[in-house]
């Protein structure tokens, strides 16, 4: 007899009582969501107790849900520190899912469009509610992420894991470590600054090099960036593959990467097997950790150990920079590369960009594809593993030089004033002046000189160096130059009065000691050298910083001596904080 | 029997109902995803504050500043602001209000026909008066207002009310308007059509 005119919940009620129908209906609902674990079951495992009934219905749900289906039901003992794997895969993985989530906060308040991008960055560090610190994380754990893969994918070497059966795992792997890659290079375009359109369009250039050039590397470049240099097109596709073909091979290739470590299980450190064997799968008895409860809570930790790791240096430690908007028209000095690309542009610097740009890395790649089905040495221990260890190592030092090649000092200095004035004072990072606090840019002109002697003998030396302008007429030239257009300086008084800095002023202090600790560096190349800050100010919240680098030029042949000048200057605003950077 | 079958629904009944007290382990676990749901609800109100939009002063959704200039006669045709999509009426009873230049109806954008001396809903034919009070038509209500603080030259500042009635000049010079698109107030009961 029905309490409603069908059967319902009620004549469950009707016939158990309130409580004990409430009860069990909890209890259905939780093995229904758990798929086949009731509360029971649930607080057990909690407790750490043996399940209390067979079959065990902790490995249900491994078998029953969609979210627990890929991960083994339990583990290996050994498989379960942090010793041998250092939870790399398992990293990498949370890095996919970390990026992925930020990225799409991010993508609220972003448009790929070269008149809105940059704007849009602006915004988010400036005003939105957490942009910037969204912004940091992600880019943060970009960088994270491509260490991360990288890493895992040298411990795997290491411990022999890529050995049969486990080959394709490696191949898989390596296709994973290319997409993240490429993943962060386009990602690189997106903000539409200064840094990003170069460092990506030197990037591009190398598809241009495809032989042959006029047929393959042409098109190729058309492809990639939508048009014949890198503008509003280009950045559409670099967005689209950014966030939706990129991310989906990422997906498609980690599912096939983690399936094949589950099916093959993870192999168990080189020492705990013979030689030839792959115990991996079959794990005794008692040496099995249960997925449920003991690793989904480990993870759970580390998820949060991690999220808070990455939090804290997001907040505190790391900053993504911003330069300024992109101009098509103008290269800046010592543009670089992302790091993780600096061996190519390291590599590209000791010759033909064909070679160097494609055949090499694809060479590298290639062997990297292949290293496994050439690799038939059964053996997993280090001892048996001589020459293949030797072959890693010669190649980590191989990156690591070019890497260091790759760096705008190497081979891409330009005159030695020109080097000066840019770590002076830069395109577009703060450099050595601009971080100055505004109260302690005292308006004046100051001297290299100063520091000739000992500090009691500044002043001393100042006023030689006037004179010294004075005989030269040194000074008037230098005067003539900075007034002229379109350096355009406006000397108060019309004449430049030297003078020692200010006690007041120590950074400034620094910055002249930095002045001519450059100039020494430079000595080969400056004969004669002095250096000048000069500092005025218009307005109430803006200075104008000048740098002036002062050298003799001997022309080789005449042996005629020009006495020659380069200054560079920046305004700061007294909001600027550029030491915030 | 009687008692056996009592005894068999005491314990069924116990059994179901009996709630061990977790084992300190077990608490553990329930305060760590206590502590879990606490920061995912505070991230969420995080993302949930990130997310929001922004509402730039002189757009749509912010504060827009006028000056004298763009108040229009006593009973004259409003003055039409597309950008921030309202009209500024100045009634013949020296009385201001800005109407949310919206239908009620189903959001199509009412323009002043100045031949019949009101607003015409070009979409379903509903009709307003220069105060944006209702006519005719399938509009529910009148034209909803912007919340407006008016600044005269006199130093006295006045605001619409909560039901969004007319702000008396009183003869006063304006010095300065603003219309703040992100607050409006609706005409609703007694007075919704008036």
């Amino acid at each position: 007899m029905s309490v409603l005119p069908f059967p319902s919940f009620l004549d469950t009620i009707k016939e158990k009582g309130l409580k004990k129908a409430v009860y069990e209906g909890i209890d259905d609902v939780v093995a229904y969501i758990t798929a086949g674990m009731n509360v029971k079951d649930i607080r057990e495992a909690l407790r750490g107790e043996a399940p209390s009934r067979r079959p065990n219905p902790r490995l249900q749900p491994h078998a029953d849900s969609f979210w627990l289906h890929m991960r083994p039901s339990y583990f290996h003992q050994d498989m379960t520190g942090v010793y041998p794997t250092f939870r790399l895969g398992w990293l990498s993985t949370y890095f996919v899912v970390f990026e992925t989530i930020t990225g799409l906060f991010l993508m609220l308040w972003y448009t790929p469009s070269p008149e809105i991008a940059y704007d849009n960055m602006i915004a988010m560090l400036s005003n939105i509610p957490f942009g910037k610190f969204m912004r940091d994380l992600h880019r943060l754990g970009a960088e994270a992420m491509v260490i991360i893969v990288f890493l895992h994918m040298l411990r795997t070497f290491f411990t022999g894991s890529y050995k049969k059966p486990r080959q394709f795992t490696w191949l898989t792997g390596v296709i994973l470590l290319l997409v993240t890659m490429v993943l962060s290079f386009s990602g690189y375009l997106l903000p539409w600054d200064q840094l990003a359109l170069w460092a990506v369009t030197i990037g591009a250039s190398m598809v241009e090099a495809a032989p042959p050039a006029d047929i393959v590397g042409k098109n190729l470049n058309l492809l990639v960036r939508g048009g014949p240099d890198m503008g509003a097109n280009g950045l559409l596709r670099f967005y689209l593959l950014h966030v939706l073909l990129l991310p989906a091979l990422l997906f498609v290739f980690t599912g096939v990467h983690y399936y094949k470590v589950i099916i093959h299980g993870h192999s168990l450190p080189p020492q705990k097997e013979n030689i030839g064997e792959d115990t991996a799968k079959r794990v005794p008895l008692d040496k099995r950790v249960y997925f449920i409860p003991d690793v989904l809570t480990n993870e759970m930790l580390w998820i949060a150990f991690t999220t808070l790791l990455l939090t804290v240096l997001a907040t505190w430690f790391f900053k993504a920079p911003l330069e300024s908007h992109a101009n098509p028209q103008q290269t800046p000095l010592h543009t670089v590369a992302p790091w993780y690309f600096l061996w190519i542009q390291g590599a590209l610097k000791l010759g033909d960009k064909v070679f160097w740009g494609l055949v090499f890395p694809g060479l590298v790649f290639g062997f990297l594809f292949a290293m496994p089905y050439l690799d038939t040495n059964p053996s997993r221990r280090f001892a048996d593993r001589r020459f293949a260890l030797t072959v890693c190592f010669v190649l980590i030092a191989f990156l690591m030089a070019f890497t260091y090649w790759g760096y705008p000092t190497v081979g891409v200095a330009t005159s030695a004033d020109k080097e000066i004035l840019f770590e002076m004072i830069p395109e577009e990072h703060a450099g050595v002046l601009r971080p100055i606090p505004f109260d302690q840019l005292a308006p004046g002109a100051y001297t290299t000189a100063q520091l000739e002697g000992s500090a009691s003998e500044a002043a001393l030396h100042v006023e030689e160096f006037t004179a010294m302008l004075e005989e030269t007429g040194y000074g008037a030239t230098m005067q003539a130059e900075l007034t002229a257009n379109p350096v355009l300086l406006r000397i108060p008084g019309g004449k430049l009065n030297w003078s020692v800095i200010p006690s007041t002023s120590p950074e400034l202090l620094h910055a002249l000691e930095e002045l001519e600790h450059l100039m020494h560096n430079h000595k080969a190349e400056l004969v004669n050298p002095f250096g000048v800050i000069i500092v005025t100010q218009d307005q109430e919240t803006t200075k104008r910083v000048d740098v002036v680098v002062s050298w003799d030029a001997v022309n080789e042949e005449t042996g005629e001596v020009t006495r020659q000048f380069n200054s560079n200057q920046a305004y700061v605003h007294s909001n600027s904080e550029w030491y915030e950077r | 029997m009687a008692t056996a079958n009592q005894a068999k629904v005491a314990r069924d009944t116990e059994q179901a109902i009996t709630v061990s007290t977790p084992s300190r382990r077990e608490f553990l676990y329930y305060i760590w995803m206590a502590s879990l749901v606490l920061l995912l609800g505070e991230a969420g109100a995080g993302i949930l504050w990130f997310a929001y939009p922004r509402f730039k002063e002189g757009t749509f959704g912010g504060t827009f500043t006028l000056g004298p200039g763009e108040v229009p006669g006593a009973g004259a045709a409003p003055n039409s602001k597309p950008a921030g999509r309202f009209h500024i009426s100045h009634l013949g009873d020296d009385s201001l209000i800005v109407l949310y230049g919206v239908c009620t109806h189903l959001g199509c954008l009412p323009s002043w026909v100045e031949a019949n001396t009101r607003f015409e809903c070009p979409c379903h034919g509903s009709k307003f008066e220069l105060d944006g009070k209702y006519i005719e038509g399938p509009a529910p209500r009148s034209l909803d207002r912007f919340v407006t603080t008016v600044y005269f030259e006199d130093g006295t500042v006045e605001t619409t009310n909560t039901e969004g009635d007319p702000i008396q000049l009183a003869g006063r010079s304006i010095a300065r308007i603003d219309i703040d698109t992100g607050n409006r107030v609706r005409r609703t009961g007694a007075k919704a059509k008036l």
